[in-house]
This record gives C-alpha cells, structure tokens and sequence, in this order.
C-alpha cells in the first residue's frame, strides 16, 4: 500500500511538473515584455527591474530560468494583477473558496439525488418509469450547459421572479470574510441580520448549483444504474437473498457499496469536463470563483491572473483525479487485490 | 409428516424463444433428518428445482404446483416476506460459486456477523462482540483452524474451500432444519470434497438437518445420501432408497447412468469407446413431447409421447411405462 501511495504521489508531481513546464513555455509566447507577463509589473523601476532579472534568472540559460520560475511560483509569488495591482496569490485566495461552495453544493445535488435516483431506475420492473428516467439522463446529459443556465435564470429569475441569478449574496448585507466560504462566514459572523443573509445566500446558490449539477447528476445515474443491474446479477446477491435478509437491506448493505465503486471512477474520469462546465456556470450567473475570475482576466490580457488561474485550476483536477483513483483503490478490495499481484 | 413435500412442480420461464418448461410436473419428498441426493445433468433443472424450493424465483419464471408444503404449512400460499423469514431461520441454501457468493467488498467477518442469530438479551454495546464470538464458534465447528484470520479477510483471499466453510457456517448459524447445498464442492479438489461432505454429513447426524444435495456425481452422491432422486431434463426419472436404487434401478435412464459408470478396472482396451446414451440432452427450446428421454431411450415405445405418471413400488418411484421391475429383471438379457 505504501509503494502505491508513492506511486501515485510520484504521478502527481511528474504531471504537474509538466504542466508548469507548459505553462513557463506559454509565458514566454505572450506578446508582451517577458518581465511584463511573468510579474504583471507595467513600467517596472531601475530597482524593480534588477529584482525581476535576478527573481527569474532572466540572463542565464532557459533551464535555469525554468528553475527560477518554478521556485517564484511555488513559493506562491504569482505576480501581481494587471488590472487590480493586486497580487494574483491573495485574488485566487478570495475566488477558490466561492469556487469549492459551488461545486460542493453541486455535488451534494448531484450525488444526493443521482444515486437513489438510479437505484430506483435499476430496480423499478416497469419499462415505462426506466424509460421515462433514462430519457430524462439523456436530455440531461446532452443539453448544452449555456443555453441551460441563461434559460433557468430567464424562467425562475426573470419570469417567475423566484430566484436572484447573479452574484453570491445581495450587496445589502456585508459579511466580514474569514473562511472564503460564504454559508460558513454568514454564520460565522455575528451580524444581526445573519439569518436572512444566509437565507439570501442560499437563495443565490440555487440556480448555479442546478445548472452545474445537470451534467453530474446524469452521469451518477446512468452509471449508478448499470452498475446496480450488474451487481443484482451476483451470487451473493443471490446468497443474501437466501439467507432471509431483507432486499432493501441487501440493496444498502450489499449491493450499493459494490455498485457506487465504478461511479466513482466514471465521476473521476468526468472531473476535467466539469471543470470546464463550472467556469461557464459562473460566468453566466457572475459567481465570484476562479472561472469568471479567469474569463475575465482573458478578456483584459491580464497575463498574470491567465497563468495564476490555469495553474491553480490544472493542479487542482490533477489533484483531484489522482485522490479519486486513491480513494477508488481504498474502498474497493478487489483493486487492492490486483495490487498485490504486480508487487 | 414429510419436512418437504413437492407435488407436480412446473415451472415455465419467458425466453426470446417463447415460453418454455424447464420443469415438469417435478416431485420431490422429504423426510426430516435425510440427505436426500438430486442427480442430473448441468442444464436438467436441478438448480431452478432448488430455487423454486426456497423461494428465490427469477423475474421471468412462472411457478406452478399442485402441492408445495412445507412442514405442514402451504409454501405456494405464502406472502414473499413470510418466505423470505423462512429462509432465514428454517430453510438455507448453499452456492456452487462459494467465493461468489460472499460478496467481495466486506470481509468475510463482518458478513458473518450479519447472518448470526442476534441476541436479544445483550444490550447494543455487547450485540457486536457477541455477534463476533458467535461467529468464530461457529467458523470452529465447520472445521476453520484459524477463525480470527478468516474472518479479516476478503473473499478472495480465501481458497474455494474455505469460502464454502464459511458459507455453510453462515447457513447453519440459524439452525435451519433443511439446507439446500446446489453443487456445494463444483471447482475444489478430491481432498476438500470429501471434507466438505463429511462436515455437511455431521451436521445432519449432530444437529439433524435435513439436507437436499445437488450434484451430477452419481457415486459420490451415493456414498452420502439416504434417498436419491434423479432428475432428466426437467423431469423426475426416478427416486428412492439410494441402497435399492443402486442395486435395482428401475428407470432406463438410472439404469444407463449406473452401467456407463467407469470401473477404473483397466479391463477396458486404450481408447476405447465409452459406453453413454445415443445422443445427447435435448436443448430447452426444442424438447421432446412426453417422456424427453424417449428419443434416447433403449426401451422407447410408442407409448412414451404420452409422459408418464410418477407411479410407486413401495417407497420406489418411478416415471417410465416400461420400468425394470422385479418380474421383467429376470428375463431381461442385459440385467
């Protein structure tokens, strides 16, 4: 287990390496003065000028300057804004957390409604609820997320008048930041009008955590489906049966934890189209996260927050594909079992 | 009163092929405290037999009976949950696929744990240990040496034979009255048999299970069992005293089965022709009408379109127009 954990750290870092070494390659094609694109400095001073050339070796050869990159970037000097003049580091310190609210949020729709969901879709012996289900996942699955998002906050928002579809939190209330979270930080706060902020903030949360949430909570149930006919299949399905337990019993204790294995590695493989899918998700309803926060500062050639963002964006999922495989490899024994085979 | 009394038991499954009668008008006794052997071919409905008998029917089987009773009590007229508390607590079933049937993301302990009786006298911070010390008691008594390393390991990591261990450790812990054990030792070397065969033959003289055994080993079954039924393509040939049934079958098909047995003598000459019936099992899409070994029997007559009754001699039964009695034996030149 300890040699696999090893290997898989030793993925992680050879994958980001690479990507860095992408990302120094790209800086260099800007069309822009190299010291310009790697600090975010307009008309850097005398003094200014000679810190950035020795910061980043920027008289010695390409491997040294790599070098030196890598050690600004990953003592967390990612320059400064070009828009804000404020440094990208503290910027991304701000929009991750609003980022991780929604995503987990998402995830909790997605995963809360997909699994049962396709329980149900799997034990349900009518073909019309099956079908009725499975061409649901379909449009689901196949609806494009941007005509998704504008036409949910044109119904509930515009039409209806339900739901507020822009921004994280109505501007009346103001909440002093602690966690970056904002559910966490409202109910952190002692302000007197904490309740209805966080009755406000969830009503924010609402239509972007839907729309992000489509695209997964498909996937959860087509693959929480398929996976649960096959495992009913088995014959200690069979041999639970026959020993008197009960079939929701067998389906909780027996067959669920067999089927959600491969779902999670189909969510682990899926992880880099949802990351693509959140950045439109907050563009469209302005959610203050890392995607309109990069999308923006693509509009305004802000070269330092374009690399702070890809970076931070890319080592995230390429964190969190490999925990996935970890995570899929600790709760499913019979990986393990393949494991102790090739050691 | 029989434990298990099976009368004309047909059961009929939906194929893309239309419908199809796997079972026909299938009869089956049994006593409290026997082995009772079921003989047959893989594909002769042994396994349906055994399913239909517990209660786990497939989504596409239809189930017909004159007479399904269980210790008195209707079986046919049972809801599914009182089936399924009878399957618990009187009735078990053990799996030809031992490793199979544990599933394969829990260790075998915790499994186990779940299958024993509870305690209703400890309080709910002593049910797990209880549960724990059940299991290894029990793990014991079918004969595992090591209980606390088997019962932290996965399925896998466990050979066929100790799966099987633990499986009929699982079925017995209720304390059942019968077990059924479908091909309990398909895919596990000579010595691991005869071992599980031996447990499941103390547990019947111990605690006096009654015990229904699925196999195609016709000998291995007649060292163990006290009655023998078998079974052709979905139909019972013959059944009784497996002592009498072997020393005077009276179906042509017992009958073939038993002299095309080998002898292991050596008399036979190198490579030549086994003695076996002409042709082979008929597929379920295609079965013959009445008697579906007519178009194999050596005895066939026209008579046999029509099936025949289960009739009986004493405590034999048979299914054949044209059985090997005890008058006919003596003129029979092949007897």
């Amino acid at each position: 287990m300890f040699r696999y954990l090893l290997r898989r750290l030793n993925l992680f870092l050879a994958t980001s390496l690479v990507m860095i070494g992408v990302l120094f390659y790209a800086t260099g094609l800007f069309p822009v003065e190299r010291t310009f694109a790697l600090t975010g400095i307009h008309s850097p001073t005398a003094s200014q000028l000679i810190q950035i050339e020795q910061d980043y070796k920027l008289d010695s050869n390409g491997f040294m300057q790599f070098i030196a990159y890598l050690q600004q970037r990953l003592s967390g000097n990612l320059g400064v804004s070009v828009t804000s003049h404020q440094s990208v580091t503290e910027e991304l310190g701000t929009v991750l957390p609003a980022s991780f609210e929604l995503a987990v949020m998402a995830a909790v729709i997605a995963i809360g409604l997909g699994v049962p969901l396709g329980v149900l879709a799997s034990q349900s012996q009518h073909k019309l609820t099956q079908n009725t289900i499975m061409a649901i996942t379909l449009t689901g699955y196949s609806v494009p997320v941007f005509w998704l998002g504008l036409y949910l906050s044109l119904w509930f928002g515009v039409d209806l008048g339900w739901l507020p579809i822009s921004g994280q939190l109505n501007l009346l209330y103001e909440i002093k930041p602690v966690t970056g979270f904002m559910l966490v930080d409202i109910l952190l706060s002692d302000s007197e009008y904490r309740i209805s902020a966080f009755k406000d903030a969830l009503l924010h949360i609402v239509l972007p955590a839907t729309t992000l949430a489509v695209l997964p909570f498909t996937v959860v149930v087509r693959s929480t489906r398929s996976a649960m006919m096959n495992v009913m299949n088995q014959t200690f399905i069979r041999a639970a049966e026959a020993r008197g337990m009960h079939t929701n019993t067998i389906i909780l204790r027996h067959a669920l934890p067999n089927a959600l294995i491969p779902v999670l590695k189909h969510l682990g493989l899926m992880l880099g189209s949802f990351a693509s899918y959140a950045i439109v998700v907050e563009m469209i309803f302005s959610w203050p996260g890392v995607g309109s926060w990069l999308v923006s500062g693509i509009y305004q050639r802000d070269y330092t927050v374009i690399q702070g963002g890809i970076l931070a964006v890319a080592l995230l999922i390429i964190f969190l594909s490999i925990l996935i495989e970890v995570l899929h490899t600790v709760f499913n024994p019979l990986s393990r079992k393949d494991l102790y085979a090739s050691n | 009163m029989p434990l298990l009394d099976v009368r004309n038991l047909t059961i009929e499954l939906d194929t893309p092929h239309g419908r199809v009668r796997a079972l026909e008008k299938v009869s089956l006794t049994l006593n409290a405290g026997e082995i009772h052997g079921l003989v047959g071919e893989s594909g002769s409905g042994r396994s349906l037999l055994a399913r239909a008998i517990l209660g786990i029917p497939g989504p596409n089987w239809t189930i017909t009976a004159d007479r399904m009773m269980w210790d008195g009590n209707n079986l046919m007229a049972m809801t599914s949950k009182e089936r399924r508390n009878l399957m618990g607590s009187d009735m078990a079933m053990i799996f030809q696929d031992p490793s199979g049937s544990l599933d394969p993301s829990q260790t075998v302990g915790s499994q186990l744990m779940q299958a024993m009786p509870k305690n209703p006298k400890a309080y709910f911070w002593q049910k797990h240990k209880h549960a724990k010390l059940t299991a290894q008691k029990w793990l014991h008594k079918v004969g595992i040496k090591n209980p606390q390393k088997v019962m932290s390991s996965y399925a896998w990591e466990l050979s066929e034979g100790e799966c099987q261990k633990v499986m009929i450790a699982m079925a017995i812990a209720n304390q059942p009255r019968l077990l059924i054990a479908d091909e309990p030792t398909n895919s596990m070397e000579l010595s691991t048999q005869a071992q599980i065969f031996r447990l499941l033959s103390q547990l019947n003289q111990l605690q006096n299970v009654s015990i229904l055994i699925i196999s195609h080993e016709l000998e291995t079954l007649a060292q163990w069992c006290d009655h023998l039924s078998v079974l052709y393509c979905g139909q019972v040939m013959e059944s009784g005293p497996t002592e009498e049934l072997i020393n005077q079958p009276y179906h042509p098909y017992t009958k073939a089965l038993l002299d095309n047995m080998p002898d292991y003598s050596g008399i036979e000459a190198h490579k030549a022709i086994m003695p076996t019936l002409p042709g082979s099992a008929p597929a379920l899409q295609h079965l013959p009408i009445g008697c579906r070994l007519g178009p194999r029997c050596p005895e066939a007559q026209k008579k046999c379109v029509n099936q025949p009754s289960l009739s009986h001699l004493r405590d034999r039964y048979f299914a054949c127009h044209f059985p090997y009695h005890g008058e006919t034996t003596n003129d029979d030149p092949t007897a």
